[in-house]
């Protein structure tokens, strides 16, 4: 993914000037939304991608059933988005009635701008518990609010080649654990000499994905350093004893994944449901070569997912029309039908469970050789971790990434590398490092 | 001979150096030539391809790329306009005219350069947003009239200007802005060219402030429209390698039309003796 690396100066700028911006705060905790109020006038969306075209497409039909209502949505761009968005926060005006906010950056938002946003928890009540939880304590504030609405899921599993497979005479519906899949990355690798992983060692992501997928985050639920845990250093000797065996190739960032994929470097690309996305967008010769499988648990029978993005809708406490800004989000994301439409024309996988059982996700897939690709991904997506997002995962993602170089790339012992990491976050953040039994 | 071979390793760095500065600029034409799949494909096209006119069509498609063109245009050439005319006044007061405190005027406005940009924006987009100019252009050109690299550069280059000649002028029966505009100015133009030059750039490039101020897609600026083009898991690089070398077509323009003001601004022995 194009990360958000070049947001880190204006953003720590932005947290500097925290401390000297004039009316920065709300005073009221917003609007109480209420699931059947009347709705007229207009509201402002801002979104971008696919995700901007199907808010433009739905909300057509949005206006047909709720006459006496305007929805625009402006395309505000990904890349600089947050910057947009924190100014607006932060001097709390100028914001519209509905941002997107990506589930990642929620907690941060949540912890920096507690008042800013409305408590969504009565538009949809009990239904709560009809989305992918991993995604809802994303949203949740300490105090329990829902301050965003989840949207769709980065529900990851294994993408593999079925040719490199099949030339090293290996099964990929038989990989149980990570242990087997190194053993048959082996064999892959004697055969037709390709490396089993592609990933960027810079970005940590590979070891968070890892991470998530034994349930535990960088920080643990009271905001402890998790870092020397048990879970932390199997995931981080793993990535090692990948490379030590020479089946990691490292690129550099999204586009070194992209053409990594393109021309075949590695034979298994652990990656999330979008990722079929850019499969199919950017290569479309690759058809009929890639089966999925779920992702390798770390013991048999353990969990086979992880989560790689995904996004939310949020409304802003300074919204001038509340609520039909939530009318609106709750016709877009807790509603089965747009879900399962946005799922059909744009590729967003649905948070909200109920979607899943649509025919849709039943159906074969002609790029995967006719497999129901999409009725694995729906089947694990309520088994996704939940993890404790802190204030402080941003910064501590970059320490991690530097942990995970240390270990992988310049032989330093997995757990000496993340207890010294887990020892820079502690300085930098004033945070306890978790006590391990 | 010998003189040739001598300078043969000047040449060599100067090739050097042309082919650093040209190979980004031949790629941006290629690439916007090719599908961005094509673009991921190892070895890398090295050739123009043939998908020119689909890559056109769809940068118009999404982000209404002749309007967006329009819109920078009109905003950057207002703004050069009026903040060359603020900046020539001022650098002309500020050399040429002795009151109380021109050195703390000076100091002030030299002041200014050292703020960077993020620490204003916060502060500046509430007083944009209570002035109610939040998605309008006035708020993208007024601010930034007052230009402080602009001030200095023309106050230096009212120093030098004789002060016999202003004199005469006066004498002669001119008020004090013709004085300005026919006797200043004219001396001052391969000064102005380059500050205009500047400006056009600085505001055709500037992104992060229309960023936060433009919020509907038809007020769009180009670098702002052109960052909608970066999607969260697809990134559209043939289009965005087109727009931003028609983005540049301009600057190529502006470029060409003032440098020739560089050479013809000579002051020609003005003052005699």
């Amino acid at each position: 993914m194009p990360k958000a690396m070049k947001l880190a100066a204006p953003l720590l700028a932005l947290a500097l000037l925290s401390g000297c911006a004039t009316g920065g705060v709300p005073s009221a905790a917003g609007t109480k939304l209420s699931s059947d109020a009347a709705v007229s006038g207009q509201i402002t969306v801002w979104s971008w991608d696919v995700a901007a075209t199907a808010l433009k497409r739905l909300s057509k039909e949005y206006t047909k059933e709720h006459p006496g209502t305007t929805i625009n949505v402006v395309d505000i761009g990904y890349d600089n988005a947050y910057d947009k968005m924190s100014v607006g926060l932060q001097a709390n005006s100028g914001l519209p009635d509905v941002i997107t906010v990506e589930t990642d950056h929620m907690p941060a938002y949540i912890h920096q701008f507690p008042k800013a946003f409305t408590d969504l928890k009565p538009l949809i009540g009990a239904d709560e518990a009809q989305f992918d939880p991993s995604k809802i304590s994303a949203s949740s504030s300490a105090d329990g609010k829902l301050l965003s609405m989840p949207w769709d899921s980065g529900t990851v599993a294994l993408y593999v080649r079925t040719d490199y497979f099949k030339a090293a005479g290996v099964d990929p519906s038989k990989l149980a654990t990570w242990d087997d899949l190194i053993t048959a990355g082996e064999e892959v690798k004697a055969a037709t000499g390709h490396a089993l992983i592609s990933t960027d060692l810079s970005t940590g992501s590979l070891f968070q994905m890892l991470l998530q997928q034994q349930g535990q985050g960088i920080f643990t639920p009271d905001g402890a350093i998790n870092l020397t845990s048990a879970a932390a250093v199997k995931a981080l000797a793993l990535i090692k004893t990948m490379n030590d065996k020479g089946l990691l190739d490292n690129v550099k960032g999204w586009d070194g994944r992209v053409t990594a994929t393109k021309n075949g470097k590695s034979a298994v690309m652990p990656e999330a449901v979008w990722w079929i996305g850019t499969l199919t967008g950017e290569m479309p010769e690759l058809a009929n070569k890639i089966t999925v499988v779920p992702l390798p648990a770390f013991t048999a029978g353990g969990t086979q997912t992880s989560n790689d993005g995904g996004s939310t809708l949020a409304i802003p406490t300074q919204a001038k029309n509340p609520q039909l800004a939530g009318s609106f989000v709750k016709f877009m994301l807790a509603n089965k039908d747009n879900q399962v439409s946005m799922m059909k024309d744009e590729g967003l996988f649905p948070s909200y469970l109920p979607a899943l059982d649509a025919p849709l996700f039943h159906a074969p897939q002609a790029y995967f050789g006719g497999e129901k690709v999409y009725e694995l991904f729906a089947a694990q997506t309520p088994k996704i971790p939940s993890i404790t997002y802190t204030s402080d995962n941003a910064k501590a993602g970059d320490t991690v990434s530097s942990a995970v170089v240390a270990a992988v790339l310049n032989h330093q012992d997995p757990a000496a590398a993340l207890k010294s990491a887990a020892e820079q976050i502690a300085t930098a953040t004033g945070r306890k490092i978790a006590q391990q039994p | 001979m010998t003189q040739t071979l001598k300078r043969l390793p000047v040449y060599l760095v100067l090739l050097v150096g042309a082919a650093l500065s040209i190979i980004p600029f031949l790629w941006m034409v290629i690439a916007s030539t090719h599908t961005t799949a094509a673009l991921f494909a190892t070895p890398l096209p090295l050739l123009p391809g043939g998908e020119l006119w689909k890559n056109l069509a769809r940068l118009q498609q999404e982000t209404n790329f002749s309007q967006v063109m329009v819109n920078s245009l009109v905003v950057a050439v207002i703004y050069t306009a009026f903040s060359c005319v603020v900046s020539a006044m001022c650098g002309y007061g500020l050399a040429k005219f002795r009151f109380r405190g021109r050195g703390l005027v000076l100091g002030a406005v030299l002041l200014t350069m050292m703020i960077p940009m993020q620490v204003l924006l916060v502060p500046l987009f509430q007083m944009m947003a209570s002035l109610g100019w939040v998605n309008s252009y006035q708020a993208l050109i007024l601010p930034f009239l007052a230009n402080a690299f602009g001030i200095f550069l023309m106050r230096q280059a009212f120093l030098d200007f004789p002060d016999s000649l202003i004199e005469s002028a006066r004498i002669d029966g001119a008020g004090e802005l013709k004085t300005f505009y026919r006797i200043v100015m004219p001396v001052a133009r391969p000064q102005l060219a380059a500050l205009m030059i500047y400006t056009f750039i600085s505001q055709w490039n500037s992104f992060i402030w229309p960023l936060l101020m433009l919020n509907t897609e038809d007020k769009y600026t180009l670098p702002v429209a052109l960052n909608t083009m970066i999607g969260l898991s697809r990134v559209d690089y043939s289009g965005l390698m087109l727009g931003s070398l028609l983005a540049t077509l301009p600057l190529l323009l502006v470029f060409i039309i003032f440098q020739k003001q560089f050479v013809s601004g000579l002051m020609g022995g003005a003052v005699k003796g």
